[in-house]
């Protein structure tokens, strides 16, 4: 540094190549200085999601699902095009709140600006508190989250591989009434939506609530609750007076699960009374065989955004050998698909650098690889960045299990609908 | 004009049932409180190790086999009672004895700030240890009757009152335990101690009264009494090691209610609760529900600040 006759400062040309670097190691540049030579060597991505608080449980399983896709990836020769580059999971809590999920993701993109891409958040208002931080550091976002405004911000760097919630419940309802309708001779007429005020249980009910007429139903009950609840007599006795022919019940929180089911059961309105749709992993879990005489679940029906399919058997076995769960569900399945778009999209991009993966994952169409862990089996992300072929698939608890009873291409059963 | 008499019933009969287990776990809160003057902020996790204790004294250690899944989960949520007890007595002992009783005196605030610090520290580490030692997968203790319940009929069919048989019983155990807590407070000499303990510290001391063991059998008892209080909810909520943050709030609520140290007056404040929170659902939207509480908490706190049967001199 030179100070010149006035006394003022006059920084040389060393000091300037200094300091730029000094700034670029700090990754206060944000995309300027990311990319990183990966030739043989490692890629780092991440995996955002609750490790602590209530929702750890979720976090663990997706963690689980991102280890088996990580483990997969490297033994089958890494990203060819870096020289066989391995993948590298970095871990992120996003605990139990939307602020704590911000802060871990300011952590996430201050503390690795090495990182490539990431996954997560579980639960939408997390993902949607997230991606405010992933989108400004320009940080590729995979997620499973349902929520419809998630990619309906102008967002350039969330990338949404399921069905919105609100599409779910646009394309799944028809489906489900018209097999109503052949199972038990009778359309459904009346309608029950009880739902948590999640965001994506919120944004699963809002077209039946909007569109009901449409379907052919009258919503002759309308609860919103906050979870988690300490009782469900409430509730359940209200749908006891409504006495609905179905009833839309999207729950997050699986100790709402065990208190609503058994709740229905002593009611006498369980096992098929009140044929009732839920929406998201809460009512397939595999915790509820901890939690819940698996009997009382038969029949129930939820509509998820992925699932264990047909033709994914091997790696389902090894996922349960592995990791002891007695089957994989969306959170785990989605996340090992998510490693294999990353992967996809690092080989698409030749380059280990982030703004590189993002313009991949914007122009990737897949119907091999990655594929095959999605409903549809193609990748392909539209303008806002969801994926285009993303459908709802429907779960129904069967024989003590929840199997996959639609599409057709995945399903693994067939659909029944109790009678009355 | 039935279905809306049979709502309103139900509402009362699911309020008192859950009431009587909040007001149980209150009344732990409060005998610390009363007693000790320590706000603890980990009893909520501490009613969480409780239930952990239910759940592998049934499971592990046999009670589910040998009672079965009927009288089994209530045994193992009164024998966690002990386990906690000891548990508590231990903590007092070596770690809040440092920051209450007689020592409190040279200490800034009474020792309160102290006392928050701790109990907060203890709460944050009761909630990461039972992560790494229980796991985060949500558990209940496997009831045969958390969903089978007595059916009153009270009109032809027209008016079908449901009690729930484990919430039932619960109800009555966390009853009884009360009245047994009421007795040994007011009837024994280990009660006249606690309570000459609680009134005046000096004055407990000149009269031979050992303040320090009394302080550690109330904290034992409290977190004893708040343990079996979750381990009679355990068979129908399942519950993580997180679970303690769910109820805490409750719990003030309910001691407030009642009346700061007032034992039978938590028990009261923790019924109210569950009523008020079971019965709002009819006339407000039930995600308010939690809301209604603490509404009516500030009303009391505004108009009666010693709370329902609380003495003057404990405002809040």
């Amino acid at each position: 540094m030179l100070i010149s006759g006035k006394g003022v400062l006059r920084p040389t040309r060393r000091d300037l190549l200094a300091g730029g670097a000094a700034l670029a190691g700090s990754g206060l540049l944000p995309g300027m200085v990311r990319a990183q030579p990966a030739e043989g060597g490692t890629v780092k991505v991440g995996l955002l999601v609750p490790l602590s608080g209530i929702y750890s449980r979720f976090g663990q399983l997706m963690r689980m699902g991102a280890e088996l896709g990580i483990k997969h990836v490297n033994e089958q020769g890494g990203v060819p095009s870096l020289g066989g580059a391995k993948l590298e999971l970095r871990l992120f809590d996003a605990g139990d709140s939307t602020e704590k999920a911000k802060n871990a993701a300011q952590r996430m993109v201050a503390d690795n600006p090495d990182l490539v891409a990431c996954s997560g958040a579980y639960l939408s208002s997390f993902t949607l508190s997230a991606t405010e931080v992933t989108e400004r550091a320009e940080l590729p976002m995979l997620t499973l989250s349902y929520s419809d405004l998630i990619t309906t911000r102008g967002f350039r760097y969330v990338f949404q591989t399921s069905a919105k919630a609100g599409d779910q419940a646009k394309e799944a309802l028809p489906i489900l009434l018209d097999l109503a309708q052949r199972a038990a001779g009778k359309r459904p007429e009346t309608v029950a939506i009880l739902t948590d005020n999640t965001a994506s249980s919120l944004s699963f009910v809002q077209p039946i609530r909007e569109n009901a007429a449409k379907f052919g139903l009258r919503i002759v009950m309308d609860e919103t609750f906050t979870p988690p609840l300490s009782d469900a007599t409430q509730l359940i006795q209200k749908v006891r007076s409504a006495r609905p022919d179905v009833m839309v019940m999207p729950i997050t929180v699986i100790s709402d699960v065990k208190l609503l089911i058994e709740k229905m059961n002593e009611f006498g309105l369980g096992r098929g009374r009140v044929p009732t749709i839920g929406n998201g992993i809460a009512m397939a879990q595999s915790d509820l065989l901890q939690n819940i005489r698996p009997a009382q679940m038969e029949g129930f029906i939820t509509v998820v955004g992925n699932w264990d399919a047909k033709g994914q058997e091997a790696i389902i076995e090894e996922f349960k050998r592995v990791s002891g769960e007695p089957w994989m569900g969306q959170n785990s399945i989605a996340t090992y698909g998510d490693i294999w778009i990353m992967r996809d999209a690092l080989e698409k991009a030749g380059r280990a650098d982030r703004r590189a993966v993002a313009e991949a994952l914007r122009t990737i169409d897949i119907t091999g690889g990655a594929a095959l862990y999605y409903p549809g089996r193609r990748v392909k992300f539209d303008a806002t960045g969801l994926r285009e072929t993303a459908g709802p698939v429907v779960v129904q608890w069967q024989n003590n299990r929840p199997v996959t009873v639609y599409p057709g291409d995945s399903a693994t059963a067939e659909i029944f609908w109790l009678k009355r | 004009m039935m279905p809306q008499l049979e709502g309103l019933l139900q509402a009362l009969n699911a309020g008192l049932l859950l009431g009587a287990h909040y007001g149980l776990m209150c009344v732990g809160l409060s005998l610390i409180f009363g007693v000790m003057r320590v706000i603890n902020f980990a009893h909520g996790d501490f009613m969480m190790v409780g239930m952990y204790a239910a759940f592998h004294l049934f499971t592990l250690m046999g009670l589910g086999a040998l009672f079965g899944k009927e009288a089994g989960p209530f045994i193992a949520a009164l024998l966690a009672g002990p386990v906690l007890f000891v548990l508590g007595y231990a903590a007092q002992r070596f770690l809040l004895s440092r920051v209450t009783g007689t020592r409190v005196g040279s200490l800034e605030g009474e020792g309160h700030y102290a006392q928050l610090i701790l109990t907060l520290g203890l709460s944050l580490i009761l909630q990461s240890g039972g992560q790494i030692l229980f796991g985060s997968v949500p558990v209940s203790i496997p009831s045969d009757i958390s969903s089978e319940a007595w059916e009153i009929d009270l009109a032809d069919g027209a008016l079908v009152l449901f009690i729930n048989q484990a919430r039932a019983w619960g109800a009555a155990i966390a009853a009884v335990l009360v009245v047994l807590l009421v007795l040994v407070i007011t009837r024994s000499r280990l009660g006249k101690s606690l309570r000459a303990a609680a009134d005046n510290v000096q004055a407990a001391l000149y009269m031979g009264i050992d303040v320090d063991r009394a302080h550690r059998i109330t904290f034992g008892l409290g977190v004893g009494i708040t343990a079996v209080a979750g381990g009679l909810l355990a068979s129908s909520y399942p519950f993580t090691p997180y679970v303690g943050l769910e109820y805490v709030i409750i719990m003030y609520a309910g001691v407030v209610l009642g009346g700061l140290g007032s034992t039978v007056g938590a028990f009261w404040g923790g019924l109210l609760i569950g009523v008020i929170q079971q019965c709002s659902a009819l006339l407000l939207p039930t995600q308010l529900q939690n809301t209604a509480i603490f509404v009516v908490f500030l009303l009391v706190v505004f108009l009666r600040p010693q709370g329902l049967l609380g003495r003057v001199s404990e405002r809040t």
